[in-house]
């Protein structure tokens, strides 16, 4: 309270998360519901972008495979909805959010718990393997429909209230994105969010310092697996369908951009980008002209943001303090103090 | 024992195309530390301007002698546009290339609309030697890699830009305090290692379709033969190359054995070429011939 002059800066961020949240409330009351599910899915694509922002953002793993997780836990939904006849989303949402877990902590322990610390393009490459192996089985596998991918006949049922997509389904998603968004900001925000600051400005010190570096971004990485395989499932039932290409390097690729475009180490920013980059899309897929060459300028988009503005459209509206923001306190001590100590430790970081 | 050597001269062929690919990645990896991650969309760039040359009624060996020059002179425009800005950040500088690639692949599939086509051996047919036939077009490319192997490695060896080369691949700020311009090197490799991607891909495409999706592929077992050989000296990349490429075949050739197609399908006996590939470089993180260095 008393050092409220030092964080007047704070608040942009604050707004915009304010503002977007009320954006985000309205949508299906001012649209028509064929909007609504086009934004359904904006929301369900905004989880996996933000579990790619807490990998690259906030831990410095690069990973081009986050479809990965999001395709398993899909696939596990429409398998249980189809050769199991369950779709009770009490059940639905914690066996995928597990499988997301367990998928992405077996593929980060392959490729983060060695030996010898791993360089950012072994993870980068390893994941996108990982991601391209998956997409290449499924397809290639006729329990799960080959390369049809897997139609999901039945809706997700609470009780016996069966979700259809529209605005109660939108709703559901939102409150899901919500709880996903405030678990990731308070994660990131806490004496652990500090050390992934630390980690990302110099590795190697805080390695000597005594932290188990590596440890710290396995923890990350299956905590973003199970953000994307929360999404994954939920994407599952609202689409009615999952096909490899959900799982492949082709949905990796999206979430990178999504992540990039809205700025990354920010986690509001891959919201924002899967906003404007979807809006686009859809907005494009009316001409025809355009269409096909639809994924060249995304690819065009990425190059200039990568070279050009690597802070992405966060970049523009906050600045970089406020990006980096300030961190949770250690149990005890002064909390003013140790918050201001944390802000000193962090301000160069950009 | 015929069969054996036909399977080993098989294999071979394969595994020269991974080397052509491969080397193109090590030789930019090792030097400038930037792992090209459109490079499998080069070799796909080298496989589409053999396409063209078809489309066009001029002769496929035309396209195939061209190929590596026009890749190579892209990969120095790539270089000279984008690249050289980002020496300071590595890994800024690899999401470029990825771009890069996204933007080629979208490309290419917008041009040949996501279908597979076939291109025919410029040399069909096949010779007998010792009561075995041969296909003529595999021997072509297993000598155009050795071949080019040769040369690249006189290159590096004897002449003086080669000797520049390793100079800064040993000390850049020393290279560049003796007067050596390493960024018209980097220019110079960077083109180099595009050109052999693009042979790669020119020489490949009778053996694979055409699509737009040919380059993932290849990028992917590229880093698995880099990973497996090592990067940094000139003999790693090459062999671990050699054993990836050698190893898609030879897995798939193992479903031979009675018994074995039925449990394991096609796609799953090249997911398992990853997962070897992979538990090896768990347990040599180093790579397998990697000389102490790195």
């Amino acid at each position: 309270m008393a050092a409220s002059g030092t964080k007047k800066p704070r608040r942009v961020m604050l707004i915009l998360e304010i503002l977007i949240l009320i954006g985000l409330l309205v949508v299906p009351l001012v649209t028509s519901d064929f909007h609504t599910i086009i934004a359904t899915r904006m929301l369900l694509l905004a989880m996996l972008a933000i579990s790619f922002d807490l990998c690259w953002g906030y831990s410095g793993i690069m990973t081009f495979g986050q479809a990965l997780f999001f395709g398993v836990a899909g696939y596990v939904a429409a398998l249980l909805a189809n050769k199991a006849g369950y779709v009770q989303i009490w059940g639905i949402v914690p066996i995928c959010m597990l499988v997301g877990l367990v998928s992405s902590f077996l593929i980060g322990w392959f490729l983060l718990l060695g030996k010898r610390t791993p360089t950012i393009i072994f993870v980068a490459l390893g994941t996108l393997t990982a991601s391209y192996a998956a997409e290449r089985l499924v397809a290639g596998w006729q329990w799960v429909g080959a390369g049809n991918g897997m139609s999901v006949w039945d809706f997700m049922k609470v009780g016996s209230y069966e979700l259809e997509p529209g605005p109660v389904f939108y709703y559901v998603i939102l409150g899901f994105l919500i709880v996903a968004y405030i678990a990731s900001r308070w994660m990131v925000r806490s004496q652990l969010g500090l050390v992934l600051a630390g980690m990302r400005q110099n590795e190697e010190r805080l390695a000597f310092f005594g932290y188990r570096v590596q440890r710290f971004k396995a923890l990350v990485f299956s905590f973003s697996g199970m953000i994307a395989g929360l999404s994954g499932g939920l994407y599952a039932f609202h689409e009615g369908f999952i096909g490899p290409g959900s799982m492949g390097i082709g949905l990796s690729t999206y979430a990178v951009l999504y992540g990039l475009f809205g700025g990354v180490g920010t986690l509001l920013g891959p919201i924002l980008g899967v906003g404007a980059i979807e809006t686009i899309a859809f907005i494009l897929s009316d001409i025809d002209a355009l269409k096909p060459y639809w994924p060249v300028i995304l690819g065009v988009i990425m190059l200039i943001v990568v070279a050009y503005r690597p802070t992405g459209i966060m970049g523009l509206i906050v600045t970089d303090r406020e990006r980096i923001g300030s961190f949770g306190y250690r149990g005890g001590g002064e909390p003013d103090a140790g918050g201001k100590d944390a802000k000193e430790d962090t301000d160069g970081t950009a | 024992m015929d069969d054996a050597i036909k399977l080993i001269f098989d294999v071979m062929a394969f595994a020269s195309i991974m080397v052509l690919v491969v080397s193109g990645l090590a030789v930019i990896a090792s030097l400038m530390g930037i792992f090209n991650l459109g490079h499998g969309e080069f070799v796909l760039l080298g496989a589409y301007t053999v396409f063209l040359f078809r489309e066009w009624g001029l002769p496929i060996w035309l396209g195939m002698m061209v190929a590596p020059f026009v890749v190579g002179a892209f990969g120095a425009g790539v270089e000279r546009t984008v690249i050289r800005r980002l020496y300071a950040q590595p890994v800024i500088a690899m999401l470029a290339t990825y771009a890069i690639g996204l933007i080629i692949r979208e490309i290419v599939r917008g041009l040949i609309g996501g279908q597979y086509y076939a291109i025919e051996e410029p040399l069909s047919g096949s010779f007998q030697l010792g009561g075995i036939s041969f296909s003529v077009w595999r021997t072509v490319i297993i000598f155009a890699t050795v071949a080019t192997m040769i040369a690249a490695w006189m290159f590096l060896t004897r002449s003086r830009t080669g000797l520049q080369i390793r100079g800064a691949l040993e000390n850049p700020a020393l290279a560049r305090a003796s007067g050596v311009s390493t960024p018209k090197l980097y220019s110079v490799t960077f083109a180099m290692g595009a050109a052999l991607a693009g042979l790669a891909g020119a020489l490949m495409v009778p053996l694979f379709s055409l699509s737009a999706d040919l380059g993932v592929r290849f990028l992917v077992q590229a880093f698995l033969s880099v990973m497996l050989g090592g990067i940094g000296t000139f003999i790693g990349p090459v062999a671990g190359g050699g054993m990836i490429g050698a190893m898609v075949p030879g897995f798939q050739w193992l479903r031979e054995i009675p018994g074995v197609a039925e449990q394991v399908s096609p796609v799953m006996a090249e997911v398992l070429v990853f997962v070897t590939a992979l538990i090896i470089v768990k347990f040599w993180p180093n790579g397998l011939f990697s000389a102490g260095r790195r």
